[in-house]
This record gives structure tokens, C-alpha cells and sequence, in this order.
């Protein structure tokens, strides 16, 4: 297999855009070849666009080729869209690496985007439960936040994690959001302001919840005699995994605070990277909810079993701490545009990596790892290195 | 391919007149609820109905106060996942059950929510 590294990143600003969806595209796109002066939309050979639901929110199907044509690429090797609800974006970024990796493809671009606010705001609501079994869930009323919220009762009742530890996380990514100028909420949040927001879902409240958010992100993935020759700095993929435990909640494991899966995706791109949780300096997971945070440090192994409310409670998931997680904000912070979101933490990974991150610049950052999840069964990671090996 | 043994609108029928049901595996045995189409356990599709018991513990629950608006007049209510005696887990809207009271581990009993031409499935108290 060839090497394979990021050479160009971008995003829109995140929020509640009156920016149309190829407003968004174009918005990421243009963000994106500005940071790669190199390349020329003629240069990719190759599209990748994640996007889960334009055909309810935009009207539009038939999306790769539209958003082809909107940034004058013309592919002549992979041309694609994936659609893996929530993780829709890094799913793109592993057919992206995989053709390139293969030889099939020298050049390829992967653009998340979503456009998820709607006039009629009950139109969002309704949209995002296409993602949960329609027979069986979505006909009692489940949404996203009630799933993940059975796993943080059950992390409660199990190891004592506290709704204070449960706030912690909303605090850390309100906070990191707040010096990034694309993510949906800029203003920070204190404890007593993340304690004293909505309960949405018991013991999930509003500013432990990820916002609905359009947005759109671009990565430009290159095959190693590629990368090098368009920049000095090329941000390298070490390692890629990717499990499924099932779809319906009553699939998985009655015990929702263990996420099997995870551990399985997280092993798999340990193991092809040859590097351990405790060397990664820092991390973009998916915090859809607070609790899934908290489960992503024990499931990667940033910490022990039960062990993750302390972990955020003593800032060892912060700047300072043992691995820096969710420098950009977060899905809390930067808000979950769905397609938009795991290549938006690749865009992250990319400036932290080059040391271009400014005011949230983790400090000697070398390696970092993605995670993108579209439910508690099923997750992708991603490690990348400012070193190809 | 053949009918499912049991349907969708057959599990609700029983449901609504008391009975949860599962499926049982011809095959190897493996015990299934909601209705599948292969045996996860074997991918035969030998199912056969089986009645389960209605018993079980809160495997987890959570209090939706923030709810969709087909239901925003229930909340706050609360859904829960239970496993069932006979080891399969299945979600349902608690009824009858303080709010405060609830817990994972909390026993409780099946029943039937039926609202005009809807059954959902309900958990009471044990
Ligand atoms: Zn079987």
C-alpha cells in the first residue's frame, strides 16, 4: 500500500446559516484549495462528499457530481458520496485514503456537508429521526438524545460518574470553542451555566447536547510522491479502523455505558499505526452528548474502565493534561452538521499537526487521532502523524 | 421469501391484548425480540413465536423532557430499556412509575399502552 497524507484543509463557519447547501460547499471548498496553493480544481482526480439527508433538507440527490461541478472539479479516478449518518464524513475519508492507498487514485478531495436548519424548525427534529429504526424506535418518541442518555445512566448507576463530570465535558468544549472562530458557539460556559441549562433528557442538558448546525468542511488527501511535492508539511494517515455492533438499540449490548465497538475500531488503527492511546497527543472525538466523550476516553484507552469522570474532572483531557481532546471545540462546541463533522476534525488535525492552530495550538502535537460515530454501535477512527511512519 | 412468522401487526395485536412475544430459532435455540429476519446467532430463519413473561429489571431509562412534537404533550415521560427474564432486551414508556423512583435495576412488569387504533409498548410497576 502507497502512503497517503492530508495536504490541504478547510471549513465553513458552523451555525445557523442563511447560507443555501452549496452556498456551504463552496464556502468549504474555497477554504480548502486557499490552504493548498498547489492544487487547482482540475488537479484532483478525484470527489468524495459526504452528505446524509440533502434529499429532505436541500431537495437535492445526484450530490457528488453536483458539488463536482460547484468547485470545477472534473474526476477522472473515484467520484462518490457516502452516506453513514453521522460518520458519513470519515467514511468518506477512508474510501478517499483507500483508492489512493490502492494506486487507483492520486489526488482526491473529501467535502462533509450539511444543511440541517430548516424554516419550519420542527422539519430538523423530524429529519434527524430518519436516523434510528423507523418501526421499532422512532414510533416511541426516540430520538438521538434519549439513546445516549440511557448510556449515561447506566455509567452513573456503574461506576459513580456524576452529572457535575457529566457538565465538565460541556464546559472543556464551550471553552475550546470560544478561541475557534468557524464553531457555532463562541461565548464559553461556565459550570453553573452548563448545570443550570435545559434538561433535554435526563441527565443530559442543552449545553451537554450538540446543536443542530449547517456547516461544510474539505480535506485534500495525496499520495505520498504527491504530498511532498505540494508542501513541506504534509500531515500523514498512520492508521484507520472501523466496527459495527448493530443498528437497533435493543442490537447492542443491554449495557449501553460499554461500547465494544469502539474498542474494536480504536484497536485496529492502533495496531496498523504501531503506536498507543497514551502517545497521541491529542484527539477529536465525537461528542455528541457528554457521555459519549466520557466513553470514548475509556474505549480508546486514554484511561481505565469507569474511569472517566475523573479523567475530565482533574483537566487531564485538556491543554496541560495527558491528551488534549476536542481542541476545536467539539460537536458541543462547533456544532454536528452531520456529513460535515468528521472531516471537519480532520481539518483540525491538520492545522494542529502543522502547528497552524494558533490561539488553541496544542503544543508539540505529532500525533492525533479522529473518532466518528453514528450511534453507539458503530464507529470509525482515524491516527495521523506529522511523521509518515 | 417466506412470511416472517410473526409480523409487525401481529406482534402489536398480541401485544395490545397482554401478550409480549418474541421469537425462538427452530435451529439453535437463539431468542429474538423484536422480530428479525435472520438468526443472528445461526442466519437460519426457522423462527417460531414464543409468549415471554412481561418481567424484567431497567437496563437503562432516561426522563425526556424535551420530546418530538407528536409527543410534547406526554413530557416529561419517561422510556426505558428492559431486559426481560428471559434474557432479551426490549424499550418501552414507563407508566405509573414515579419519575424520582426510577433506577437501572428497578423491577418491572409489561403492559400495554393503547391509544385509539395505537399499541406501544408500556412497563408498570412489578
Ligand atoms: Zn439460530
Amino acid at each position: 500500500m502507497r502512503r497517503v497524507a492530508l495536504v490541504g484543509a478547510g471549513v465553513s463557519k458552523f451555525g445557523v446559516r442563511k447560507a443555501t447547501y452549496r452556498d456551504l460547499v463552496w464556502e468549504a471548498g474555497k477554504a480548502c484549495f486557499d490552504s493548498v496553493p498547489g492544487v487547482k480544481p482540475k488537479d484532483l482526480d478525484g470527489l468524495v462528499v459526504g452528505s446524509v439527508m440533502p434529499e429532505r433538507t436541500a431537495f437535492q440527490s445526484h450530490i457528488s457530481s453536483m458539488v463536482a461541478e460547484a468547485l470545477g472539479i472534473r474526476p477522472s479516478a473515484l467520484s462518490a458520496r457516502t452516506e453513514h449518518m453521522c460518520a458519513s464524513g470519515t467514511v468518506g475519508i477512508r474510501y478517499a485514503y483507500a483508492f489512493i492507498a490502492a494506486g487507483l487514485a492520486d489526488l482526491v478531495m473529501v467535502l462533509g456537508v450539511e444543511k440541517l436548519n430548516q424554516p419550519v424548525a420542527d422539519e430538523a427534529v423530524l429529519n434527524m429521526g430518519t436516523g434510528v429504526d423507523r418501526e421499532w424506535e422512532a414510533a416511541f418518541g426516540l430520538t438521538a438524545p434519549p439513546c445516549f442518555a440511557f448510556a449515561a445512566q447506566r455509567h452513573m448507576a456503574e461506576y459513580g460518574t456524576t452529572e457535575e463530570q457529566l457538565a465538565m465535558v460541556g464546559v472543556k468544549n464551550h471553552t475550546h470553542a470560544a478561541k475557534n472562530p468557524s464553531a457555532h458557539f463562541t461565548k464559553g460556559a461556565t459550570l453553573d451555566q452548563v448545570l443550570g441549562s435545559r434538561m433535554i433528557a435526563s441527565p443530559l442538558r442543552l449545553f451537554m447536547c450538540s446543536p443542530i448546525t449547517d456547516g461544510a468542511a474539505a480535506v485534500v488527501l495525496a499520495s505520498e510522491t504527491r504530498a511532498r511535492a505540494l508542501t513541506d508539511t504534509p500531515v500523514w494517515i498512520r492508521g484507520t479502523g472501523q466496527a459495527l455492533d448493530g443498528f437497533q438499540l435493543s442490537s447492542l449490548h443491554e449495557d449501553y455505558a460499554h461500547w465494544p465497538a469502539l474498542k474494536r475500531a480504536a484497536q485496529a488503527a492502533y495496531q496498523m499505526a504501531a503506536v498507543g492511546p497514551h502517545e497521541i497527543d491529542l484527539a477529536e472525538v465525537h461528542d455528541c452528548f457528554s457521555i459519549a466523550e466520557l466513553i470514548a476516553y475509556e474505549e480508546l484507552g486514554f484511561c481505565h474502565k469507569g474511569e472517566a469522570g475523573p479523567f475530565v474532572a482533574e483537566g487531564r483531557s485538556d491543554y496541560g493534561g495527558d491528551v488534549v481532546v476536542n481542541p476545536r471545540g467539539g460537536l458541543i462546541g462547533c456544532g454536528h452538521p452531520l456529513g460535515a463533522t468528521g472531516v471537519a476534525q480532520a481539518a483540525e488535525v491538520f492545522v494542529q499537526l502543522r502547528g497552524e492552530a494558533g490561539a488553541r495550538q496544542v503544543p508539540a502535537a505529532a500525533l492525533a487521532l479522529t473518532h466518528n460515530n453514528s450511534g453507539m454501535g458503530e464507529h470509525v477512527v482515524m491516527i495521523y502523524g506529522k511523521e509518515p511512519a | 421469501m417466506a412470511e416472517p412468522v410473526i409480523t409487525l401487526r401481529h406482534f402489536f395485536e398480541r401485544a395490545r391484548a397482554g401478550q409480549l412475544t418474541g421469537v425462538r430459532c427452530r435451529k439453535c435455540g437463539e431468542l429474538a425480540i423484536p422480530p428479525k429476519e435472520l438468526c443472528p446467532a445461526c442466519y437460519e430463519r426457522a423462527w417460531e413465536p414464543v409468549p415471554l413473561g412481561g418481567e424484567g429489571t431497567i437496563a437503562s431509562y432516561t426522563v425526556i423532557r424535551v420530546a418530538p412534537r407528536a409527543f410534547m404533550a406526554d413530557a416529561p415521560y419517561a422510556v426505558a430499556a428492559v431486559k426481560l427474564t428471559e434474557g432479551v432486551s426490549i424499550l418501552g414508556r414507563i407508566v405509573d412509575i414515579p419519575l424520582e423512583r426510577l433506577a437501572v435495576g428497578l423491577p418491572v412488569r409489561f403492559r400495554p399502552i393503547v391509544r385509539n387504533s395505537q399499541t406501544a409498548i408500556g412497563f408498570g410497576p412489578a
